[in-house]
């Protein structure tokens, strides 16, 4: 099962998703556009535990971090 | 004369505002029996405060997910960690809060300067935290660009 973890004001919001159903991917996927295209950041962690920036999406990625937009404090 | 009234005014008075608390008490007691009433005082504030340290709580569980086990235990033991800029190679220590909590370092590991960049929106700390740690880690110089830089004067050293 895999993971597209949201930050928002309540901690964080999960969806889980079935990667090997096509429709769950499809709409994880569009998920994905909508939260990178409304600002948010996309990371994932590799095996060694580093977080990688991901630009597009990556169906392979167990868990899905997003963060909104930085700007100075 | 104008005594006595002043004196049989005050008297119904007190019986009036006595009769009154009576009535009070027994419509409060009858209230109370009610099965399933939350008690107006912590009906708000219980529950805000519930909701809060549950967010924050899951924040910081987040937070301990995403850091490598070096830097969970130096959060764990002195409430903030260190990471090192992808681009510059710089040391960054970020500590607990939500603002104006970033310090780049020196070569000696003392704070230099002060940063500040945030998630926009309203974020608990675990959750700002971790935001700023993957953007030192991953796209150092894009939040260098929106950072704002605040003088440094605290001897953090023995923080």
């Amino acid at each position: 099962m895999a993971t597209q973890i949201v930050m928002d004001r309540t901690g964080d919001t999960r969806h889980n998703f079935d990667a090997k159903n096509a429709d769950a991917l499809l709409k994880a996927e569009e998920r994905f556009r909508e939260l990178t295209g409304a600002g948010f950041t996309a990371a994932v962690r590799t095996a060694s535990g580093e977080a990688v920036v991901k630009r597009t999406f990556d169906p392979n990625a167990e868990e899905t971090l997003f963060f909104p937009r930085l700007v100075g404090g | 004369m104008f005594r006595q009234l002043l004196r049989t005014a005050n008297e119904r008075l007190r019986l009036f505002l006595s009769e009154r608390g009576r009535r009070a008490r027994v419509i409060r007691d009858s209230l109370r029996r009610q099965r399933g009433r939350i008690e107006p005082s912590s009906r708000f504030v219980s529950g805000f405060r519930h909701a809060y340290f549950e967010s924050e709580a899951r924040g910081l569980v987040l937070l301990k997910e995403w850091l490598s086990p070096e830097q969970f235990a130096q959060y764990d033991a002195k409430s903030y960690f260190e990471v090192t800029g992808c681009y510059s190679g710089k040391r960054y220590r970020i500590c607990h809060g939500t603002s104006m909590n970033i310090y780049e370092l020196d070569g000696a590991g003392r704070p230099r300067v002060g940063l500040c960049f945030v998630p926009k929106g309203y974020l608990v700390s675990g959750d700002v935290i971790l935001a700023q740690k993957i953007a030192l880690e991953t796209d150092e110089r894009r939040a260098l660009t929106v950072a704002n830089r605040f003088f440094s004067c605290f001897d953090y050293s023995s923080y």
